[in-house]
C-alpha cells in the first residue's frame, strides 16, 4: 500500500495532473475569500467591462498631474476614429497619395497619422460620386479637428449660474495611476451581469467541483455495489444486471439527463439535486469495470478459502474482495467527477442546469454567456476562461486517472 | 566429425535497462554444432539461456545489445553483417527460432495460411500463392498436421496444436539452425510428447541440420538431444554428450542439477533427491571470478579471486572450476 | 453462416427491446416526477397568467390533449399507437405543426453534419494516433500533448473557440445557421454553395473534438499491440516492418470500434450541444428551443429521435465489428 502510494506520486502523469487539479482547488477556496468583491456581486450596470483596471474619472482630475513628454496626440485621434474612418484613410493613401498598396498597417497609429499630415491634399481630384468626394472631405476635417484639440477646461456652474472655468489641463499632462483613490482592477472584465469574472469563475470551478463530487460519489456507489452484486453473484442476478448496465450504457445518458431534468421544473433544481440526477444516469461505465474485476477474483484461493469458512456473502465481498477492486474504485470515482462536471456544463447550455441566483457553476457562467451572445460580440473573458477552466478541470482529473491506470496497470506504462 | 553447422565464438550480449545499466545477460559463450546433431541447453531461471536463443539469431532488438563474438553458420559470419541483411537473408532461411509460449506467438486475427504467405514472402517476393499453399500441405502431412489447419485462426487451435504449428512455421524454410527455445514447456505430457517427436523428425527428414534445445526440465534433454551444455549467470559451465552429462557431471553446479532429477535406472531406488540452496547473482555486476563459487558446496577462497576459463577435457568435453577433473572426481567419491 | 444469423438475430432482438425500453422512460419519466404533471407542463404557459379560471381552463385544455385523464398503461398504449402511426404529437412552441414534420427536417441536418464528421474523425483520430505509436519520437512528443488537451475540451467548448476565432474575429465563415438566411432552400448553386460554406465550421469542429479522443486511445492501443510476442516472432521469421505494422493496426483498431459503439452516446450528446452553438438547423437547436418554450411534445419528440438515431448507430458499428474480427466468427462457428 504504502509502496504503491509512493509508485503513484512517481508517476509524472499523476503529478502533473495532481498540482494542476490543488492549484485549480485553491484557487476556488482561496481566491474568492481573498477578493474585493463577492462572487455574484453585480458590479456594474454595463454589459461586458472588458478586463483591466477602471479607474474614477472625478478622482483623476483631482490628482497631482505632471507634463510628460509622449506624443499623445496620435493615439489620441486614432483611437477617437472608428475601424471604417481608419479604412478610408488608407484607402485614400493607397489611391490618391502615392502611397504602395498594403505598405501602410492600419495598426501604427502614429506612421497613419503622419502619412495623413504629410500626403493629404483636398485638392487632389478623387474619382467618384459627389458623396464620396463628400465623405473623405469630412474624414479630414475630423482629423484636423482632433488633431487640433488640445488641452481640456473644466467649468462650474458658480454662484451666478454662469459656467466659470475652474481647472485647465494642457494636452500633455498625465496623472499617477497610484495616486487615484478609487480604482478597481478586473482581471478578466465582468460578464453580462456586471460581475467580476475572475471572482465569479473562481467561485464557480467550487461549486462545480463539489457537484461533480456528489455525482461522482453517486454514480460510483452505484456502479461499485451493481458491479459487485453481478459479479460476485453470477447467475440470473448477473445476467439481469447486466442487461440493466447495457440498457443504460446505450441509451445515452445525456438524453435522461435532459429528460429528468426538464421533468424536475425550474423550482427543483439546486446544485445538489442536479448533482444526485447526474449520479444516477452516469454509473453503468463504473458497474461493468467493477464487475469484469469481480468476476476475474471470484475464484481466487483466497475467497474459495472464505467460502469454506462459511463466512457470508456480505463479509467475503467486504473482506476480501472489496480490497482488490478499490484501485478501479477510486479510478473510477475521478472519472465521474470529471464527467459530472461536463454533464453539468451541458445541462446549463441547455437550460437544464441548476437554477439558482446564490452561486455560479462552470455551466451556468457558460449559459449566461452564451444568453448575453457574449461571442457575438466579442467579450472573450466571458467565456474563455469558463472554457479553459472546464478543460483543465477535466484534463487535470483525467491526467490523474491516466496517471493512477499506470501504476496500477503496468502493461500500460508507454516506455 | 561431421560438417560444423553453427559456430559460435566468445559472444558477449547484454542488455541496457531504463536507467542505462548494463545488465550481461549472454556474457563469453562458444559452441559448435555439427550437421544432423543437437544441443541443449540447459540451466535455472534467469541464466540468461533465452537471451542467448536471442542473440544466437543475429538480429537485436532494443534493449537488447550486441556487445562481441562470432555466429558462424555454415560458414558465413553473421557478426559483421548488416541489420538489414541479417533480416532479409539469415532470419527465417539460415536460422529460425521458436519462442517460448509459442501460444501467444501468432497473431489472433491471421489465418495461418496468410501467414505463411507472408513468412515466404518476406524471403522470395516471387512465389505464387498457389505453390505456397501446396508446399505448405505437403510440409504439414509430413509432420503430422492436418492441412484444416491452414485455414484457421490461431484461436480456433488447441495448445499443443499451436505449439506444433509454430515449429511447422518457423521451419518452413528449411533453416540449417533451430533454435528451440522452452518448446514443450506450457503443455500437457501428451503434447509435450508429440512435440518432442515432432522436432526429432524435423531432423531425421533434414528438414533442419542442427538444433538447439533450450529448456529448465534436464530429463527432457537426456531423450532429445546429442549434447548436453549447462549454462550458469550467463557462461558456459560444462558440456559434454548427453549420456556424459546425465552419468557424470564434472562441474558442481551440473552435478548439483543432476542430483536433482532422477532417471529411472536400475538402483535409483536409493538415491537421494538434492537442491541447490541460494539464487544465481545479479548480472548487472557480475561477481569476481567463479559465478557459482557463493552456493559452491567445495568452495576455497581462490574461486572468487581469479577468472576462470574453459578446460577441455576427454573427447570433446569442457567444463569451467578452478579444480581439475581428476580432483573433482576425488571429492565427489567415485 | 447459421452462427452468423444466431449472432445477429440476437443482437438485433436485444436493439429492438432496448428501443421499448427507451420508449417506455421517454413517456413515464416526466410522468412520475412529483407534482402535478400538467402545472409542470404547462408551467410556462401559465406563467403570466394571474385569473384563475383562465389557468384552470389551461390545466383541463392539456389534460384533455394528453389524454390525461385516462390511466396510465391507456395513455402509453395510446402514445405508442400514435407512435406507429408516425404520429409524435402537436408542437407548442410552433403551433399547429406537427412533432413529427419539425422533427424530421432537424434531423436531416443533424445527420448529414454528424455522421460524416464522427466517420471522417474517427479515422484521421486513428490514423495519427498510429502513426504518433508508430514512431514514438517528434510527432508522438507533439501530438500527445496536444490531443490530450483537446480531447478534454467539452465539445461545446470548442465549438464557441471556434466561431469565436474563425467567424467573429476573422470573419472568415459563417456564425450560425445551416444556410444564409435570405436564402431559400432550393437546389440553386448559390444556396448549395452556401450551405456548404454554413458547414464549414461545425462539421470542423465536430471532426476535431473526435480527432481529440480517438487518437488518444489508438496509441494506446497500438503501443501495447506494438509490444505484442506475435510482432516479435514475426520479425524473427524475417518479416518486414510495414507488413508488421499492418497486423498491428488492424489488431488495434478493434477495440476502437467497440470503444466507438460505446461512446456514441456521449459523442453524439456533445455534438448536440455544439450544434446549438452554431444555430444549426439540426435536432439540437430545436431541442433547444423547444426546452426554452417549454414545449414538452417536441422535447419528447427530439429525445425520442436522438435515443433511436443512437441506437441504431450502435446496431450498425456492432454489426460491422462482427464481420471484420474473425475471432467472432470463430467463436460462432464453433458454437
Amino acid at each position: 500500500m504504502k509502496h504503491q502510494i509512493k509508485q503513484i506520486f512517481h508517476s509524472p502523469k499523476f503529478v502533473v495532473g495532481f498540482i494542476v487539479f490543488v492549484f485549480l482547488l485553491l484557487m476556488a477556496i482561496i481566491y474568492p475569500m481573498v477578493s474585493a468583491v463577492g462572487p455574484l456581486e453585480s458590479m456594474s450596470k454595463i454589459k461586458f467591462l472588458a478586463p483591466g483596471t477602471y479607474i474614477n474619472v472625478e478622482d483623476t482630475l483631482n490628482a497631482e498631474a505632471g507634463v510628460i513628454e509622449l506624443d499623445v496626440v496620435a493615439n489620441r485621434v486614432i483611437a477617437a476614429l472608428t475601424e471604417d474612418e481608419k479604412t478610408k484613410m488608407v484607402e485614400w493613401l493607397e489611391l490618391y497619395g502615392g502611397v504602395e498598396e498594403g505598405s501602410i498597417d492600419i495598426g501604427d497609429a502614429e506612421t497613419l497619422i503622419n502619412t495623413w499630415n504629410s500626403k493629404y491634399d483636398e485638392d487632389i481630384r478623387v474619382t467618384g460620386t459627389t458623396a464620396l468626394r463628400k465623405e473623405y472631405q469630412r474624414l479630414a476635417a475630423r482629423v484636423e479637428n482632433l488633431l487640433e484639440s488640445s488641452g481640456v477646461s473644466i467649468a462650474e456652474k458658480n454662484e451666478n449660474g454662469e459656467l466659470e472655468i475652474v481647472k485647465s489641463y494642457k494636452t500633455k499632462e498625465f496623472v499617477g495611476v497610484n495616486d487615484i483613490a478609487n480604482k478597481i482592477n478586473f482581471p478578466l472584465g465582468t460578464d453580462n451581469f456586471g460581475r467580476d469574472v475572475l471572482t465569479e469563475l473562481t467561485s464557480a470551478i467550487g461549486t462545480s467541483l463539489r457537484l461533480g463530487l456528489i455525482a461522482g460519489l453517486i454514480a460510483t456507489l452505484i456502479g461499485l455495489t451493481f458491479g459487485l452484486v453481478a459479479g460476485y453473484c453470477g447467475g440470473v442476478v448477473d445476467n439481469l444486471i447486466t442487461f440493466l448496465t447495457n440498457l443504460f450504457t446505450v441509451i445515452p445518458s445525456f438524453i435522461l439527463l435532459v429528460l429528468i431534468s426538464y421533468s424536475l421544473g425550474q423550482g427543483s433544481r439546486s446544485v445538489e439535486i442536479v448533482a444526485i440526477v447526474i449520479g444516477l444516469t452516469g454509473w453503468p461505465w463504473t458497474a461493468r469495470s467493477v464487475r469484469s474485476q469481480v468476476v476475474s477474483l471470484r475464484n481466487r484461493d483466497h475467497v474459495n478459502l472464505s467460502k469454506l469458512s462459511g463466512h457470508s456473502m456480505p463479509r467475503i465481498i467486504v473482506m476480501d474482495i472489496l480490497p482488490y477492486v478499490a484501485s478501479y474504485v477510486v479510478m473510477a470515482l475521478i472519472l465521474q467527477i470529471s464527467s459530472g462536471i461536463l454533464a453539468e456544463a451541458q445541462l446549463s447550455m441547455l437550460g437544464l442546469g441548476p437554477s439558482t441566483t446564490k452561486m455560479a457553476t462552470l455551466g451556468l457562467m457558460m449559459n449566461w454567456s452564451q444568453q448575453a451572445s457574449a461571442w457575438q460580440t466579442g467579450a472573450w473573458w466571458s467565456f474563455l476562461p469558463v472554457i479553459l477552466s472546464i478543460a483543465l478541470v477535466t484534463f487535470s482529473l483525467n491526467l490523474m486517472n491516466t496517471g493512477l491506470d499506470q501504476v496500477f496497470n503496468p502493461q500500460l506504462r508507454d516506455s | 566429425m561431421g560438417k560444423v553447422i553453427l559456430e559460435v565464438k566468445d559472444l558477449k550480449t547484454k542488455y541496457i535497462t531504463r536507467f542505462k545499466e548494463a545488465v550481461y545477460a549472454v556474457d563469453g559463450v562458444s559452441l559448435k554444432i555439427e550437421e544432423g546433431k543437437s544441443l541443449g541447453i540447459a540451466g535455472e531461471s534467469g541464466c540468461g539461456k533465452s537471451t542467448l536463443a536471442l542473440s544466437l539469431m543475429g538480429y537485436y532488438f532494443a534493449p537488447l545489445h550486441y556487445t562481441s563474438g562470432e555466429i558462424i553458420i555454415d560458414g558465413v559470419n553473421i557478426s559483421g553483417m548488416k541489420a538489414d541483411t541479417v533480416r532479409k537473408n539469415i532470419l527465417g532461411n539460415e536460422i529460425a527460432y521458436i519462442p517460448q509460449a509459442a501460444m501467444n506467438a501468432l497473431n489472433p486475427t491471421q489465418k495461418i495460411i496468410k501467414f505463411l504467405e507472408d513468412v515466404i514472402h518476406a524471403h522470395d517476393p516471387k512465389k505464387s500463392k498457389n505453390d505456397i499453399y501446396d508446399m505448405a500441405v505437403e510440409r504439414f502431412a509430413d509432420l503430422g498436421l492436418p492441412k484444416e489447419v491452414l485455414q484457421k485462426h490461431a484461436v480456433e487451435l488447441s495448445g499443443g496444436m499451436k505449439q506444433r504449428t509454430v515449429i511447422a512455421i518457423s521451419t518452413i524454410l528449411s533453416p540449417k539452425v533451430l533454435i528451440a527455445d522452452e518448446p514443450s514447456s506450457a503443455l500437457d505430457v501428451t503434447s509435450q510428447k508429440m512435440v518432442i517427436k515432432m522436432m526429432r523428425e524435423l531432423m531425421e527428414k533434414g528438414y533442419i541440420k542442427s538444433m538447439i534445445f533450450i529448456t529448465h526440465e534436464l530429463p527432457l534433454l537426456y531423450n532429445v538431444t546429442d549434447d548436453i551444455m549447462v549454462m550458469y549467470a550467463g557462461q558456459m559451465v560444462e558440456k559434454g554428450t548427453a549420456k556424459e552429462m546425465v552419468f557424470d557431471p564434472i562441474h558442481p553446479y551440473s552435478k548439483g542439477l543432476m542430483g536433482s532429477i532422477i532417471v529411472p535406472e536400475e538402483g535409483t531406488r536409493d538415491v537421494k533427491l538434492e537442491a541447490i540452496p541460494g539464487t544465481p547473482p545479479n548480472l548487472k555486476n557480475p561477481p569476481k571470478g567463479c559465478r557459482f563459487a557463493a552456493r559452491c558446496k567445495y568452495a576455497k577462497p581462490e574461486c572468487g579471486v581469479y577468472e576462470i576459463s574453459e578446460k577441455k577435457f576427454g573427447e570433446n568435453r569442457m567444463h569451467r572450476c578452478i579444480y581439475d577433473v581428476d580432483h573433482l572426481r576425488e571429492v565427489y567419491g567415485e | 453462416m447459421k452462427g452468423y444469423v444466431k449472432y445477429y438475430g440476437q443482437k438485433v432482438l436485444w436493439y429492438v427491446l432496448t428501443l421499448i425500453i427507451a420508449l417506455a422512460l421517454n413517456f413515464f419519466l416526466p410522468r412520475m416526477m412529483p407534482g402535478d404533471p400538467v402545472a409542470a407542463l404547462a408551467s410556462d404557459e401559465v406563467a403570466n397568467m394571474t385569473e384563475k379560471s383562465a389557468i384552470e381552463k389551461v390545466y383541463q385544455d392539456y389534460r384533455e390533449r394528453f389524454g390525461l385523464d385516462k390511466s396510465m398503461p391507456e395513455q402509453f398504449v395510446t402514445y405508442l399507437g400514435n407512435l406507429f402511426q408516425g404520429d409524435m404529437g402537436t408542437s407548442f412552441s410552433q403551433y399547429p405543426r406537427g412533432v413529427s414534420e419539425i422533427i424530421g427536417e432537424s434531423i436531416l441536418w443533424t445527420i448529414g453534419l454528424q455522421v460524416p464528421a464522427i466517420i471522417v474523425g474517427w479515422l484521421i483520430g486513428n490514423l495519427l494516433g498510429a502513426i504518433a505509436a508508430y514512431t514514438r519520437r517528434g510527432f508522438d512528443k507533439i501530438v500527445m500533448p496536444l490531443f490530450m488537451f483537446i480531447s478534454n475540451m467539452p465539445a461545446f467548448g470548442m465549438a464557441i473557440i471556434m466561431v469565436w476565432v474563425f467567424a467573429v474575429t476573422l470573419k472568415v465563415l459563417p456564425a450560425s445557421g445551416g444556410y444564409g438566411f435570405d436564402l431559400l432552400p432550393s437546389f440553386s448553386f448559390e444556396y448549395v454553395g452556401s450551405v456548404l460554406r454554413h458547414y464549414q465550421l461545425p462539421f470542423w469542429t465536430m471532426v476535431l473534438i473526435t480527432i481529440g479522443g480517438q487518437a488518444i486511445g489508438m496509441r494506446s492501443m497500438s503501443i501495447y499491440e506494438l509490444n505484442a510476442d506475435y510482432v516479435k516472432y514475426s520479425r524473427f521469421l524475417g518479416i518486414r516492418d510495414n507488413k508488421i505494422v499492418r497486423y498491428v493496426f488492424r489488431n488495434a483498431m478493434l477495440p476502437q470500434i467497440t470503444g466507438l459503439a460505446l461512446s456514441l452516446g456521449t459523442m453524439v450528446g456533445g455534438n448536440i450541444v455544439a450544434e446549438m452553438i452554431f444555430s444549426y438547423p439540426g435536432i439540437g437547436t430545436t431541442m433547444l428551443g423547444a426546452i426554452t418554450g417549454g414545449d414538452y411534445p417536441l422535447i419528447s419528440g427530439c429525445t425520442l429521435m436522438i435515443t433511436i438515431m443512437v441506437l441504431i448507430a450502435n446496431l450498425v458499428v456492432e454489426i460491422l465489428y462482427g464481420i471484420i474480427d474473425p475471432r467472432v466468427k470463430a467463436a460462432q462457428q464453433e458454437a
